[in-house]
């Protein structure tokens, strides 16, 4: 089975695209960071400075081996759902669950190895330039010398080829699970109810975020800027729990929201709204990394920003401590964003390629493309608001104890083109790649798209 | 309910009317003429099968005469007006207004209901939709219980029984079947094939339907045998029976020709 794992990556190299960015990102942040680990150690560095780079090294390895599992898993589970047809005739003709298992697992594994490999030469180039930066804001001292290797390579190898290989077999539990024509039917009487255990976790998550809300603004209420550990977490349960209740969320906006979209947008409008009432499951799908995008972003940016403000109405300048704090806020903020882009496209992408069937046979009803392409934009209209809207809430959690602990006032400080920035690339990526996936998918005649 | 409108647009007496249609696939060396040279004039009223073996040309037939393809060569009327030099979008919006369409995987929106299925043609158009002639066609073909199920809770038989209600709500100059009835157990392909014949007989609805099935055929008034891409035969108030055997010797006088 590991001969055919090795043939089908060649002949569907494509197909497998999305998950290998996201292990070779994955790859690169682990080893440039894992190289502040290297230099720590073996650069000669000393007392606060070897500190720094190790915190930021642990820090940004935890969070960067969560992404990486998250993101291999929901690009990997796509890809393999993709192939269920491909699969179901490999049972056919004989191939074992456990071979299918070995078989998808070999990919992910191989996957895993080349984008290890690819990732060392940009991870050494961009660890230099971290010290670099490091030395230039005085957090580590000029004559600590950079060295890459002997902890970076090992910890970014093992971290991603155990994510890949775990997100692997998750995502062939997952689709053993789930049989071809269990997943059409899906689409077809998705009512958008949501099951016991997944409003409980929505609750949980919900409620977590909460309570690190309420003990930020109560037990961390003099610790100055040590509150930013609970608050910055407190948005991120916020999050995790407002997409777990996207199928609800959906629902109402789009009740909310019906009547304008279809005055506007007329018999697209529509169409929309009867699209976005029944497939609030798969469209919950692609609302999850933008709540999560939206919230971790403008919660984590304003957050800091309220901090900066803090420190300088109270005439203070930023302890090299403060500045480590900042750094890898931004950093961690940068990932957070890249791995929510990439599964954002990856999944808006599959979900509409995998429309391609119904897009061809409303042209046959009588759809020009202009009309399947403007009902697509509707669509991901709404799913963006939705988002962006559930995203704020969430970030909330984060920024109006924060503000109120450091600045004592209920509102944040930073600029509101922060927020629009952050909105704005939302609504880039959500509309952009499903209009350019329905855009790819109405281009074939529209019988030839019924028929395959 | 399904009142002809034809009449009024052009007059012309010709529902559909190809003029040696051609269509070739594949690139240069390699070509396939899958349509070679394939005139006809069907008038309106009337009830057109178009039967073959397998890779007669029958499914390229159709989709060039009803807009979907272009053809390589030749040319096609729709009602005295002619089909090609569009762009994809003219294409459509021509569709639309004059060809109604039922096909063997009926083709129906998944997330809309029957009753939205039904409009939904004459909401793409910009016609206004009304209730109670989409109720009125639906009730014709059975289902005027069924306004508000979703395609996956009907039968085969009555999802293709919405594909017709579809199709007719239009008022369409000529209706095409592609295998209406190839995913149906008997009973129901009996069902379709009788509204199909009431909506010739009794509201003059032109419909040209493919099929391989000799019983559908039967339906027809008349039988076009298509073969190697081009008409072979024509047979008036075709019996099951007598398409069986012509369609077996089609198939003697091609073997013989291809080995």
């Amino acid at each position: 089975m590991f001969g055919l794992a090795l043939r089908t990556l060649r002949f569907r190299a494509g197909g497998f695209a999305a998950a290998f960015l996201s292990m070779f990102l994955g790859a690169s942040i682990l080893m440039t960071f894992g190289s502040m680990y290297d230099t720590a150690v073996l650069g000669g560095a000393s007392g606060t400075g070897q500190e720094t780079m190790v915190t930021m090294a642990s820090v940004v390895g935890g969070w960067g081996l969560l992404l990486v599992v998250f993101a291999v898993a929901s690009t990997l589970t796509l890809s393999v759902r993709q192939r269920a047809e491909e699969i179901a005739l490999l049972k056919s003709v004989g191939a074992t669950p456990r071979q299918l298992r070995r078989m998808i697992v070999g990919e992910a594994a191989v996957l895993a190895m080349a984008a290890v490999a690819c990732a060392v030469m940009p991870a050494a180039l961009a660890g230099r330039g971290l010290l670099e930066l490091l030395i230039s804001t005085g957090q580590v001292n000029a004559d600590v010398s950079y060295v890459f290797g002997p902890l970076a390579v090992p910890m970014g190898l093992v971290i991603t080829f155990v994510a890949a290989t775990g997100a692997a077999l998750l995502a062939v539990r997952r689709t053993a699970r789930m049989r071809v024509t269990e997943s059409i039917a899906d689409a077809a009487t998705d009512q958008g109810r949501m099951s016991k255990k997944r409003i409980a976790g929505a609750v949980l998550f919900l409620l977590l975020g909460l309570d690190l809300a309420i003990v930020t603004a109560t037990a961390m209420r003099n610790e100055g800027s040590d509150a930013m550990s609970t608050a910055g977490q407190a948005s991120i349960y916020a999050a995790i729990g407002m997409a777990l209740l996207g199928p609800i969320m959906i629902r109402r906006v789009v009740a909310v929201l019906a009547g304008t979209v279809e005055r506007l947008g007329g018999v697209t409008g529509y169409l929309a709204v009867c699209n976005l009432r029944r497939r609030t499951g798969q469209l919950a799908g692609a609302l999850t990394p933008i709540v999560l995008f939206t919230a971790i972003a403008t919660g984590t940016l304003y957050m800091q920003s309220t901090e900066n403000a803090a420190l300088e109405a109270a005439g203070l300048a930023k302890s090299v401590e403060q500045k480590n704090i900042e750094t890898l806020n931004l950093v961690v903020i940068g990932m957070i964003v890249v791995f929510a882009a990439i599964m954002l496209v990856n999944t808006l992408l599959a979900a509409t390629t995998y429309r391609g069937r119904e897009f061809g046979q409303q042209r046959l009803a009588g759809s020009t493309r202009r009309q399947v392409l403007g009902m697509v934009a509707l669509e991901g209209a709404v799913l963006t608001v939705t988002g962006v809207l559930l995203g704020t809430v969430a970030a909330l959690f984060t920024i109006l104890p924060y503000a109120s602990v450091r600045l004592g006032s209920a509102l944040p400080e930073g600029s509101p083109v922060v927020y629009a920035g952050v909105t704005a690339l939302a609504v880039v990526l959500t509309l952009g790649t499903a209009l350019g996936a329905a855009r790819r998918a109405v281009r074939s005649p529209a019988v030839a798209a019924v028929t395959v | 309910m399904f009142r002809r409108k034809a009449e009024e647009r052009t007059g012309s007496p010709e529902a559909l009317r190809l003029e040696s249609v051609r269509r070739v696939y594949g690139a240069e060396g390699n070509q396939v003429n899958a349509l070679d040279g394939v005139s006809l004039s069907l008038p309106k009223g009337s009830f057109t099968a178009v039967m073959g073996p397998s890779g007669s040309g029958k499914s390229t037939f159709l989709h060039c005469a009803a807009g979907l393809d272009q053809p390589t060569g030749g040319r096609v009327f729709v009602d005295g007006e002619e089909l090609a030099g569009r762009n994809e979008a003219a294409l459509t919006k021509f569709r639309r207004e004059r060809i109604g369409f039922v096909f063997q995987q009926f083709n129906l929106l998944p997330a809309l209901t029957v009753m939205q299925n039904v409009t939904l043609p004459l909401k793409l158009a910009g016609r206004k939709a009304d209730p109670e002639q989409a109720r009125a066609v639906l009730a014709r073909v059975g289902l005027g219980e069924r306004l508000h199920h979703r395609p996956s809770e009907l039968s085969g038989g009555q999802q293709q029984r919405v594909a017709i209600a579809r199709a007719l709500v239009t008022r369409p100059s000529v209706l095409f079947g592609d295998e209406p009835t190839g995913a149906l157990d008997t009973r129901s392909a009996r069902d379709v094939l009788a509204l199909l014949q009431e909506a010739v007989r009794m509201y003059g609805q032109t419909v040209v339907m493919v099929t391989h099935d000799p019983v559908a055929a039967s339906y027809a008034d008349s039988v076009l045998f298509l073969a190697d891409g081009r008409i072979v035969g024509r047979m008036t108030a075709p019996t099951a029976e007598a398409v069986a055997e012509r369609m077996t010797h089609l198939s003697d006088e091609i073997i013989p020709a291809v080995a």
